[in-house]
């Protein structure tokens, strides 16, 4: 009898301390979660020029942050314009891919949740795995900087996918030569191609010497650096190698996992920016913001008329501009090597994926208010960001797409 | 044999008890060793405080009240903090607990008390195969299955289970050697009472063995508590906080690793307040087991 009760006892005392840990951690969490903010501090973004964030008096804020509140709604988007709130939308979306434009949606998506209150959750996993969610509907949207193919699009779960283009940008070459740290080099896109081939060795070359006269090239061998891992970047880089480099077309091809020739790997912009800062004598490329902050050396590139182009967000606004007129209707186009005296040839669109028939209508209603505002008053973020704007025959032509998301059948767009 | 004027052994022509230069030798050689095995221990426990103390060096200073309290901020602008990654971590680690120890506790006690011959042999086989898959195999798995098919989204209880598949092996191994260990002879005389056997388990050999199996819960949580890969398949992390268990929740390890591989300065301070942090919540877990398990027997 004894022993027994001692024994229910000290059971007793064993669950009751099991559950008293559990309880403290489940306390923890508790605490957190009563401390969620409803404010985000005052930051100051990357540019200096920064406007202040248009907040609307439709949504109160506990944040003295976002008190300077007048600056009007860029007028491209006509009457419609998204103020605040929606009745009936969901509260929250997923959205996964491309880490080109992550930096550009996480800025979005915060002030889209000051404005609207509406959580929109972006992980930046690349453009193959934002693929991949949207077609397996295991996001609500998915973004990409290459265009799905035919083959991506019949193999989708959930019907037609819409590529609604968000933002436009610039893939560099950048290198690390000492002793030229602030000559800008000239690039054709031969010599590019002619280097990740493997058939330029040398910087001293000279088909790089004959567009760089006046520049003391080194003697030394050119280390290429490329992305290991599947890339949006690396599709447009090859995309652009494609279309200027016949060689290039034939060995190697447009991919976002390319079967490289030679040279060594970076995983993501960052592994490539840091490669080349670390490797005398490398050449890499990365989309403009990574050199930019990084503080690399970027390369001029000759365009299809004769120019070599600085690579900046005129360069790639003039590439859009040149193609808008002859995009095809779904947008999945490709901008690299445009005309124009100011293109910069290696540029591209970024895309946000999302099905045409959505199942969900209050999902479908969040995600359009969410991609109206975005390719309208949201594109005031791009520049800073740096990211060229969309060109206004383009937001048109999204407009169109946006209104016909379908949610549970009927238009989703409650055009506010 | 009445010879006595021969010895069978050579005399030697010093004292048994005199140190001889082998007795030096031997006594240089054990101190040599000793002193190689204490430097090993000291490398062993250094590692621990260099880690420590350069997480605390880099990651204090990320450290206020807003990193506690805030969610991330978008790139590139300096402040904000991790709070829907701890309170997602601290949520995903507790349903990965409640799945993962009841099953891992009840295998172990199987294995211990109740299991029998081959039977035995192929389930602790197959917990080490567990044991030692990859965590990213768990997370393709768990992807696989839960992410694409079953749940259908990214979601915090598909992490969960993840993690709860990692704990599993971990538990019941360390449950398993610490029931063997209690003495054969107190479920003797608890038998010999007319207790029924799993009157046995419950009352006297699991409190004996109390503090060792509170030990192994801690470290396969704190295991998993640190886990990143299967997450960032599974959980997938959300900037925002989140307490549906269906749709994705911020996590430690992911809001570490975004951080760490952005290009602003800040970010990577922020990466080791993030570290910091994880090292702390896993010591607070651990703190508090060791609490509720002090002045116990064993």
């Amino acid at each position: 009898m004894n022993t027994n009760q001692a024994a229910t006892t000290s059971r007793r005392s064993l669950f009751a301390r099991l559950s008293a840990t559990v309880t403290g951690a489940a306390l923890l969490a508790a605490c957190g979660g009563d401390a969620e903010p409803a404010k985000a501090p005052a930051a100051p973004p990357i540019a200096a020029k920064a406007e202040p964030t248009k907040a609307p008096a439709a949504v109160p804020t506990t944040s003295a942050a976002a008190a300077p509140t007048t600056a009007p709604a860029p007028a491209s988007s006509g009457a419609v314009a998204i103020t605040g709130a929606f009745d009936g939308e969901a509260k929250t979306l997923t959205g996964a891919g491309a880490t080109f434009p992550a930096a550009l949606y996480s800025k979005y998506f915060n002030e889209y949740n000051k404005l609207t209150k509406v959580e929109v959750n972006y992980q930046s996993i690349g453009s193959g795995g934002g693929i991949k969610a949207i077609s397996d509907q295991t996001a609500d949207f998915g973004a990409t900087d290459s265009p799905m193919t035919d083959a991506q699009l019949k193999e989708a779960k959930g019907g037609e996918i819409l590529h609604i283009p968000m933002a436009l940008g610039a893939v560099v070459a950048t290198y690390n030569i000492p002793g030229l740290e602030t000559t800008k080099l000239r690039f054709t896109g031969e010599t590019l191609a002619g280097i990740f081939l493997g058939t330029i060795t040398k910087w001293n070359d000279p088909k790089i010497a004959a567009d760089n006269a006046g520049v003391k090239l080194p003697t030394e061998d050119i280390v290429s650096v490329h992305r290991s891992d599947g890339s949006g970047t690396s599709f447009v880089f090859t995309d652009y190698l494609s279309s200027v480099s016949a060689e290039w077309k034939a060995k190697v091809g447009a991919s976002t996992t390319v079967n490289w020739p030679g040279g060594v790997g970076g995983k993501g912009n960052e592994g490539v920016a840091g490669e080349v800062k670390q490797t005398p004598f490398s050449i890499g490329y990365v989309e403009l913001i990574y050199a930019v902050q990084n503080k690399l050396g970027v390369g001029l590139i000759k365009n299809k008329v004769g120019q070599f182009v600085e690579p900046n967000l005129a360069g790639v606004t003039a590439a859009a501009t040149a193609a808008a007129g002859k995009v095809a209707p779904d947008l999945r186009v490709s901008i690299v090597d445009q005309d124009g005296a100011t293109t910069y040839p290696i540029s591209s669109f970024t895309w946000i994926l999302a099905y045409k028939q959505m199942t969900d209508a209050a999902k479908a209603t969040a995600l359009t208010r969410l991609l109206w505002w975005g390719t309208h008053e949201a594109q005031k973020f791009n520049g800073d960001l740096g990211y060229a704007p969309l060109p206004a025959e383009i937001v048109s032509k999204g407009e169109a797409m946006i209104k016909s998301i379908t949610g549970a059948g009927k238009p989703a767009f409650p055009g506010k | 044999m009445a010879d006595t004027g021969t010895l069978p052994y050579k005399a030697s022509p010093v004292s048994p008890l005199a140190p001889d230069r082998r007795y030096l030798a031997r006594k240089f050689h054990g101190r040599f060793m000793a002193g190689l095995i204490t430097v090993a221990a000291l490398v062993g426990v250094s590692v621990l405080w260099l880690i420590l103390g350069y997480v605390i060096v880099r990651g204090a200073p990320a450290i206020n009240l807003d990193f506690f309290t805030q969610r991330p901020l978008p790139y590139g602008e300096v402040g904000g903090g991790i709070a829907p990654s701890i309170t997602g971590t601290l949520l995903i680690l507790a349903v990965a607990a409640l799945i993962g120890v009841p099953v891992g506790l009840g295998c172990g006690i199987y294995l211990a008390e109740y299991g029998r011959g081959s039977v035995v042999e192929v389930i602790r086989f197959c917990s080490d195969l567990v044991a030692g898959v990859p965590s990213i195999v768990v997370g393709v798995f768990v992807w696989a299955l839960l992410v694409r098919h079953v749940v259908g989204n990214f979601s915090g209880i598909a992490g969960a289970v993840s993690l709860a598949i990692i704990m599993i092996p971990i538990i019941v191994r360390t449950v398993e050697a610490v029931l063997l260990l209690v003495p054969y002879t107190l479920r003797e005389a608890a038998l010999a009472l007319g207790v029924p056997k799993w009157r046995v388990v419950i009352s006297v050999v699991l409190p004996s063995a109390k503090a060792g199996i509170i030990t192994g819960l801690v470290l396969a949580i704190a295991r998993a508590g640190g886990e990143t890969a299967p997450l960032l398949l599974t959980t997938l992390g959300n900037q925002f906080f989140s307490w549906n268990l269906l749709e994705p929740i911020g996590a430690i390890p992911i809001q570490l690793y975004n951080y760490a591989v952005a290009p602003y300065p800040d970010w990577h301070t922020k990466a080791w307040g993030a570290a910091l942090v994880l090292i702390s919540v896993i010591g607070v877990l651990s703190t508090l087991a060791r609490v509720a398990t002090w002045g116990q027997s064993r």
